[in-house]
């Protein structure tokens, strides 16, 4: 069985609380509409029903009228004819006998002759046999029209219709019962008053419908909207919280700077100065101290990146101009370490639109790595690819000593670090692949050891609005499985997506 | 032969510090709270180079850096930051920074990167002056 909860529309059981609805009773909304546009259809079928139902009632009595009267003035013509030079009364009788010996059958059209007395002069249905008694009123048989309205004996609401038979003092009088017409009409009119009603429901059900379609669509926007509000409050305090932490980290930053500094002086002291020997714990302690403010360091840098990221700016971006941009940073470093640089044509992207900064940082990690990763002499090359309208394919490789297979899975985790210096936090390549994938792209490494690293990036065209996004930067997970697909010995791919 | 840093900055605790840990490592500092102060320094001394904040009171230091570089093309400028970004960097490095280091800054490496910077100094000094003594031959040869 079918729940008629599941015929529910959504905004139903909307409550409208203030405020969240801008005062849109949409259940009222739903009823008004369903009303008016009701009364509107309906009003002029019921009405034409109505005219139709009078009309042909009237119609089919008039017709059923003039008919009883025809017929009986022929037939009071034809016993006239007959009835001359004979005595009326007893001609009448005897001619009635002899044409309409007519049994008391029942039959609702009682058809007698009456005397201008009002008695009856052949059997009647209603009143009997032939009588001496007065029956009717006389007096009732006038009228243009040859018909009036009375009652049977029985109380029946009857119509008789009258003619005078021309040249004696009788009538011929017909009773018919008065609802035995309205069968005539009635009774189809019934039959299409199903045709109508089921036509009525069909237009209501088709009213509620389109009536609640638009009910919902007006929900629904309305719902997006009130979304949209929100997403833009959330978004403006999360950007307010994204500034308090930057201008937090900064101010913590100046104060950081001197306890670094005092304490390199710490120990600058104990090392470089003469005097005699300090108490041999200073060292470590101070050295503890350094440490905390490396840490301390990391984190309001860590806070920064957040804070930056609160708000990623879509724009059109020059992927040339980045690239070189991006150059213009690392070719001093390259030149002392005899490294060539080689830049392949880079493609038009029309439309092409990202977060220009995450892009910047995108290309320094990978180039950066790149020259870490050949430390002297070789050569890194980039190559932009926009073969299909959606997706554009970033290529760098080097040539440097690859990255042996058993590492392969790990270079995306964060910490993950092949380099000893104090700027090999392991955080690059995550980075990395946290802002790829919050651009709605992907990367790819395909090494071999001793021969080089290839990083495949493929970025959409048309940067990929997050539907909430919460400003955080996100990492793979440590154990983020990784398809690895080893060549051979030395080499393999991996992919970065999960 | 030591080298001969301006060390620009609005936190005086810092400058002072800094000049002494820099001093024990056989450098000659000079000292100026201000980007300003360090531009008139500037016109009576030469320097080898100049570590300067990113972030100043006044003029900051991406102006500072334009004014200097405009006067002295040569000069070696070294920025310090308490948060560099990629668009920071760039523009520094545009505009003709040497190098850009972030705070807390390591000693050994903003050592290490003063004497690249002078020997760079040096390098361009010397292309400068073989330029001019070629000028002057031409010159006079011609």
């Amino acid at each position: 069985m079918i729940s008629f909860r599941s015929f529910k529309p959504a905004f139903w059981d909307h409550a409208d609380t203030p405020g969240s609805h801008s005062g849109l009773n949409l259940k009222r909304k739903w009823k008004l509409i369903v009303l008016i546009t009701s009364i509107i259809c309906l009003s002029p079928l019921v009405i034409m029903t109505l005219v139709d139902f009078s009309l042909t009632r009237r119609t089919i009595e008039t017709e059923a009228n003039t008919g009883m009267r025809t017929s009986l003035n022929t037939l009071a013509a034809v016993m006239s004819a007959s009835l001359a030079k004979k005595d009326p009364v007893s001609g009448a009788q005897t001619l009635w006998q002899d044409t309409f010996d007519l049994p008391a059958s029942g039959l609702p059209h009682d058809l007698f002759l009456m005397d201008d007395t009002g008695r009856l002069l052949t059997p009647s249905f209603y009143f009997g046999p032939p009588d001496t008694r007065p029956v009717l009123d006389p007096g009732l048989f006038f009228g243009p029209d040859g018909i009036i309205e009375t009652r049977a004996p029985d109380g029946t609401k009857v119509l008789a219709g009258f003619a005078q038979i021309p040249g004696t003092p009788l009538m011929l009088v017909q009773l018919r019962q008065a609802d035995w017409l309205r069968d005539l009409w009635l009774k189809p009119r019934l039959k299409m008053l199903w045709f109508l009603c089921a036509s009525i429901g069909l237009i209501l059900l088709s009213i509620m419908g389109l009536a609640t379609y638009l009910v919902g669509r007006i929900h629904a926007s309305e719902r997006l909207r009130i979304e949209a509000l929100h997403h833009e409050e959330h978004a403006n305090r999360l950007a307010s919280i994204g500034r308090l932490a930057s201008g937090v980290a900064h101010e913590i930053n100046n104060p950081l700077e001197i306890i670094n500094q005092k304490t390199g002086l710490i120990i600058d002291l104990l090392t470089l100065g003469k005097d005699a020997a300090p108490d041999q714990r200073l060292l470590p302690l101070a050295d503890d101290v350094l440490e905390a403010v490396q840490r301390c360091g990391t984190i309001t840098r860590q806070l920064l990146d957040f804070a930056r990221h609160m708000e990623p700016s879509v724009e059109p971006v020059d992927m040339e101009e980045v690239i070189s941009q991006v150059l213009a940073l690392l070719e001093k470093d390259a030149l002392h370490r005899g490294i060539t640089i080689q830049v392949d044509p880079v493609p038009e992207i029309p439309g092409f639109e990202c977060d220009r900064s995450s892009l910047l940082q995108i290309f320094l990690n990978l180039a950066e790595n790149a020259i870490t990763a050949m430390e002297t002499n070789g050569i890194l090359t980039i190559a932009v690819t926009h073969e299909n309208t959606d997706q554009v394919f970033i290529q760098v490789s080097d040539t440097g000593k690859g990255i042996p297979p058993e590492d392969l899975p790990k270079i995306f985790e964060p910490f993950y670090s092949s380099r000893t210096d104090r700027w090999g936090a392991g955080l690059g390549l995550a980075i990395t692949y946290g802002l790829i994938r919050e651009m709605g792209g992907d990367i790819t490494v395909k090494s071999r050891v001793g021969k080089g690293t290839r990083f495949i990036l493929s970025l959409p065209v048309k940067a990929v609005k997050k539907a909430s996004s919460d400003g955080y930067l996100h990492l793979p997970k440590p154990d983020f499985p990784v398809r690895s697909k080893p060549a051979d010995d030395t080499s393999g791919v991996v992919h970065g997506r999960q | 032969m030591s080298e001969k840093v301006l060390l620009v900055d609005d936190e005086k605790e810092f400058l002072e510090i800094m000049s002494e840990r820099m001093e024990a490592r056989g450098m000659t500092v000079k000292t100026a709270d201000s980007a300003d102060q360090a531009l008139a320094m500037l016109e009576k001394e030469s320097f080898d180079a100049i570590v300067m904040d990113f972030k100043m009171p006044g003029m900051d230091g991406i102006q500072a850096l334009k004014n200097i570089k405009s006067q002295k093309p040569e000069l070696q400028i070294i920025l310090l930051t308490g948060y560099a970004t990629v668009e920071k960097t760039v523009e520094a490095m545009k505009i003709g920074a040497t190098d850009l280091l972030e705070k807390p800054a390591d000693l050994e490496s903003l050592a290490a990167t003063i004497k690249q910077a002078k020997a760079d100094k040096m390098l361009v000094v010397e292309k400068k002056t073989e330029e001019k003594i070629k000028d002057i031959l031409q010159r006079f040869g011609g």
